[in-house]
């Protein structure tokens, strides 16, 4: 067979190592059965007898495995006793050598992985909803687990460490999230993982290691050009050499980091929506945060810190660096960079009296935090940005009271579950990234106006005959069917649903908000924030014909023939009255 | 008021009224159950069949799939009713009295499922 199939070689495994045991069995058995059926016995009466086949066998049975019902079917002579006692003692000697053969089996390690292996490969066969390929289940893996989950969707994951993988086992998802202690990076993995199933939809390469989600990235394009891959990729050399394979979406976490903090002190309004919109912890619309407006400390300037320097002087903010290398800082003018690590001498010297605000952004959580400490008692009012590496830390990070927290496996983790489940919110979030404060404080006025103070939720729905089907029926009949229609509330069309659409994304372009007077087509994807509540009614007014024609006209028509047709008998007598 | 919820809930609950009014009483008694009784129970279960033909929704598929449970069970306690009478001439013995209002029983239950929906669905319309 062309596919590695991991079914097959549990099997042929299980056959090599038991050949022999079962060998020794057959032989074993044949002698004795043999033995007993040609040596000659004696029935109640004294006659000379032949034990048969089936006797023997029967009889070796019940010896061999030590049961003894005794003699039968007449008592032995002397000479079968003698016999028998031979045969016990072989076909017991056989047995325990056959049986501790299976438990050596079952305790060999590359036996065990076999097993596992064929077990996830059909774990992972068996899912017959759409679902994503994760390879790598370190913080950011898990953090994005546990969001597919949240979203309900279905997530198979490969990871090399297998105390991982235990880890996997333990976790309480509601959905079967089937994982695999492997490298990820070997096809047949990939193809057991369902790389070439219908229903994946995504493999995402998130492995710490930079060569292996390469690997994985071209792995799983050949084996299944169709298939989505997003690619963890921090050297930038790399992200082009990955263009070069094509459709692959690469994820830069130290990119993706720098520009948050960039939008966090540039644009503070849409961070706090977008954090808000996701339901991270601590944002509130009422509240967005405030980062003061002047010079920033900078400490650590490694790869992090030197996108974080980018992005803030594209910002026009200013930054000092506290460095102890200063690798790739030499061009940088004498005044903006302090040599040695981030303490308070260093801190004192990069004018931290003068500054408005901190970035602790070492790799060490540990570094991070005495820079906190240190900070603060140097100037109490200063804003404090902190870079948490590690999600174990969190709460020693909460209890340091910083005025942001940025995590940057969150980080990534939160961008590639947008990537998968509503891609529509980047459409979103650039549109509004251009300069677009006051339609912004609008449209944040809207949402707490329609929501209150209820949890938001993000969805996307496409106008398909699978999942809007009372929409292609009205459309067939003639009705246009706009925006404004589908979020009447379906118990009183005056009323609207706590539902507002955010993107409508049709092939020629994507319209960010919508005033919703726009017909609805076919293939339209629409971004919703809405309560969980109104998702519900909006799904089911896409897909029940009755509620949707009330919502468009406010005509509840009659569901049964015979009222229809009684309807239209009422209405053309009604026509022909007023006509007369 | 809607004329249509009108007509489509009176033949429903008329459905499960008749059909209890017809199994009340001693089991075995043919005096206890009437044969006019009988066959206004098929009839306007089989109207109530009628009404729910061609809905398209869900909630619609289920009510006519309680209706035809009905209209199975009361059809063969007709069956069994007539053969009973007219073919074997055994008459409304016992037990063929009990096997009639038996199924006529389980008719109800179907009918039961039917009200239970259309009510449920109505308030939670809220229209």
């Amino acid at each position: 067979m062309a596919t590695t199939s991991e079914l097959d070689r549990v099997t042929a495994i299980v056959l090599r190592f038991m050949r022999r045991p079962i060998l020794v069995l057959i032989v074993v058995y044949a002698i004795a059965i043999s033995g007993l059926v040609l040596i000659p016995g004696q029935d109640a009466e004294g006659n000379p007898t032949h034990m048969s086949f089936f006797h023997a066998f029967y009889f070796l049975t019940y010896t061999a495995t030590t049961t003894g019902f005794g003699e039968i079917p007449h008592p032995f002579t002397d000479a079968q006793r003698l016999w028998a006692i031979v045969l016990l003692y072989g076909s017991v000697v056989a047995w325990i050598y056959a049986i501790s053969s299976i438990i050596r089996l079952v305790r060999n390690p590359h036996f065990q992985q076999a097993v596992a292996q064929r077990s996830f490969a059909r774990s992972a066969r068996g899912i017959t909803e759409p679902f994503f390929i994760i390879c790598g289940f370190g913080d950011t893996g898990s953090l994005l687990t546990r969001g597919l989950d949240d979203a309900g969707c279905t997530a198979v994951i490969i990871d090399k460490d297998e105390d991982r993988i235990k880890a996997l086992s333990l976790r309480d998802y509601r959905k079967t999230m089937p994982g695999l202690c492997a490298d990820a990076s070997a096809p047949k993995h990939l193809i057991d993982a369902g790389v070439k199933h219908p229903n994946c939809r995504a493999i995402v390469a998130l492995t710490d290691d930079e060569e292996v989600n390469i690997k994985i990235t071209v792995m799983a394009r050949l084996l299944n050009p169709s298939v989505r891959v997003i690619c963890l990729s921090t050297v930038h050399r790399r992200g082009e050499y990955l263009d070069t394979i094509g459709a692959v979406e690469t994820m830069d976490p130290f990119g993706a980091f720098a520009k948050w903090l960039g939008t966090a002190l540039y644009a503070p309004l849409l961070h706090t929506l977008k954090h808000w919109l996701i339901g991270a912890q601590g944002f509130s619309l009422d509240k967005p945060l405030s980062p003061p407006k002047g010079v920033w400390i900078l400490c650590g300037y490694g790869r992090m810190g030197q996108r974080l320097r980018e992005s803030l002087h594209t910002h026009e903010v200013r930054t000092i660096i506290i460095d102890p290398d200063m690798e790739g800082a030499e061009d940088l003018p004498a005044k903006q960079k302090v040599l040695g690590y981030a303490n308070a001498d260093t801190l004192r010297k990069a004018g931290i009296g003068k500054a408005v605000g901190v970035v602790a952004a070492t790799d060490s959580d540990s570094d991070n935090l005495g820079v906190l400490l240190a900070a603060r008692s140097l100037n109490p009012n200063i804003y404090m940005v902190v870079r948490q590496n590690h999600h174990e830390n969190e709460l020693a990070f909460n209890a340091a009271n910083a005025d942001l927290i940025m995590q940057p496996s969150l980080i990534t983790a939160r961008n590639i579950l947008f990537d998968l489940l509503s891609p529509l919110i980047h459409t979103f979030l650039d549109h509004m990234r251009e300069d677009r404060e006051t339609q912004l404080q609008e449209v944040i006025d809207r949402i707490i106006e329609t929501l209150g103070t209820s949890v938001p939720h993000l969805w996307t729905a496409t106008i398909c005959q699978k999942d809007a089907s009372a929409v292609t029926i009205l459309k067939k009949r003639g009705y246009t069917i706009t925006l404004v229609d589908i979020l009447r509330d379906p118990l009183d069309r005056e009323r609207n649903l706590a539902c507002i659409p955010l993107v409508l994304n049709r092939r020629h372009g994507a319209i960010v908000m919508p005033d919703g007077t726009q017909a609805i087509k076919a293939r339209d994807q629409i971004l919703f924030c809405s309560t969980k509540y109104a998702r519900r009614q909006v799904d089911a007014t896409l897909n029940n014909e009755y509620t949707l024609q009330y919502v468009v006209n406010g005509v509840q028509k009659p569901r049964g023939y015979v009222m229809q047709w009684l309807a239209r008998r009422l209405s053309s007598e009604r026509a022909l009255t007023l006509g007369g | 008021m809607n004329i249509e919820k009108v007509i489509f809930g009176f033949f429903i609950i008329l459905a499960l009224t008749l059909n209890f009014g017809f199994v009340m009483g001693e089991i075995e008694d043919p005096e206890h159950h009437n044969v006019m009784e009988f066959f206004s129970v098929i009839l306007v279960n089989l109207i109530a069949m009628g009404l729910k033909l061609g809905d398209r929704s869900q909630i619609g598929a289920l009510l006519l799939a309680t209706s035809l449970v009905a209209v199975l069970q009361l059809i063969s306690a007709a069956i069994v009713w007539t053969v009973a009478v007219h073919v074997t001439e055994t008459g409304l013995a016992p037990g063929v009295m009990a096997s009639i209002v038996s199924l006529a029983a389980g008719a109800m239950l179907a009918n039961v499922v039917s009200v239970i929906m259309l009510v449920s669905d109505t308030l939670m319309s809220g229209r």
